[in-house]
């Protein structure tokens, strides 16, 4: 089982968090913290790499639909990035791919916050 | 040693039964062990030993699945246990996250277990190849049936998995609504 790993790399407006390793009940208190600190920064925009994660547990895709909620109440957004394909075949099959936005590059979901 | 093949295995012990997680448990390999166990309970089994000794981590759905293994065995009146053996603390720190601790026997040692060879691998269990045989409507049924098993175990779990509850009920309420439109 690989150790789960987050980083907060901010790109203007947006926070962009990598994260690596499994995201389950154990580790997503971590992200959890991460998250509350940002919304407490007053930042709504959300971007969460997601390239090096190997697993997310139906529990933490759940509470990701919470944060997403509460950006959207600031006007932002929690909106994933480089879902790796094993990953997305399941949040598609349980319907999260039509709650939490999906993007397939960080200039994509970056570009994804900026008025049009 | 050839390695042991990831995924449920399922085997007895007398007349206790004996199921074996390698790899991670999860929804995607929650259905067949929930089948199983309902099956032998029903058979009037009333003693399930789950041996969590290769087990990699467990999801809330697999953990509501184990719980609900629990609620039954303690519904059909007789004396009946689980006992979890071989558990890792990492796991261990899961069950008494959730409240689970209180309705299994935690790590039995005078427990014998059978020999791998005495065990079969539950179909559709293993990870690599389980998420092809998922059915959505199925899934979210067990999925809402086992955070509810984990509410009826320690109700603060109500708390923890809300937002999960309300968009699997809101599924199923999209679910029905696209049924009744068909009709």
């Amino acid at each position: 089982m690989k150790d789960f790993r987050i980083d907060r790399e901010p790109r203007g407006s947006v926070q962009l968090i990598r994260l690596g390793g499994s995201l389950d009940m154990y580790s997503f208190p971590r992200l959890e913290a991460l998250l509350n600190t940002i919304f407490q920064e007053k930042q709504y925009y959300i971007v969460l790499d997601c390239r090096d994660l190997d697993y997310i547990g139906s529990a933490g895709l759940g509470a990701l639909i919470g944060f997403a909620k509460q950006a959207r109440e600031h006007n932002g957004d929690v909106r994933l990035l480089n879902v790796p394909d094993r990953i997305y075949k399941i949040i598609e099959l349980l319907g999260f791919t039509k709650v939490l936005q999906v993007h397939n590059t960080e200039e994509d979901a970056v570009a994804s916050f900026q008025p049009r | 040693m050839g390695e042991t093949s990831k995924g449920i295995s399922v085997g007895g012990v007398g007349e206790r039964v004996y199921v074996r997680v390698v790899g991670r448990g999860t929804f995607q390999n929650s259905q067949p062990l929930r089948k199983f166990a309902l099956e032998k309970i029903d058979q009037g089994r009333e003693e399930f030993i789950v041996d969590l000794g290769q087990c990699q981590g467990m999801d809330s759905t697999f953990l509501g699945v184990l719980a609900g293994i629990g609620l039954r065995l303690r519904q059909t009146g007789r004396v009946a246990t689980v006992h979890v053996v071989n558990i890792s603390s990492h796991n261990l720190d899961l069950l008494q996250t959730l409240g689970l601790d209180r309705l299994f026997i935690i790590n039995s040692d005078t427990l014998s277990l059978p020999a791998e060879s005495d065990c079969r691998a539950l179909a559709d269990t293993d990870l690599t190849h389980a998420a092809h045989a998922l059915d959505k409507d199925e899934t979210t049924d067990l999925m809402i049936e086992a955070h509810d098993n984990l509410v009826q175990a320690d109700e603060r779990n109500a708390s923890r998995f809300k937002e999960l509850a309300r968009f699997l009920r809101d599924a199923v309420e999209r679910r029905h609504k696209r049924a009744g439109g068909s009709e």
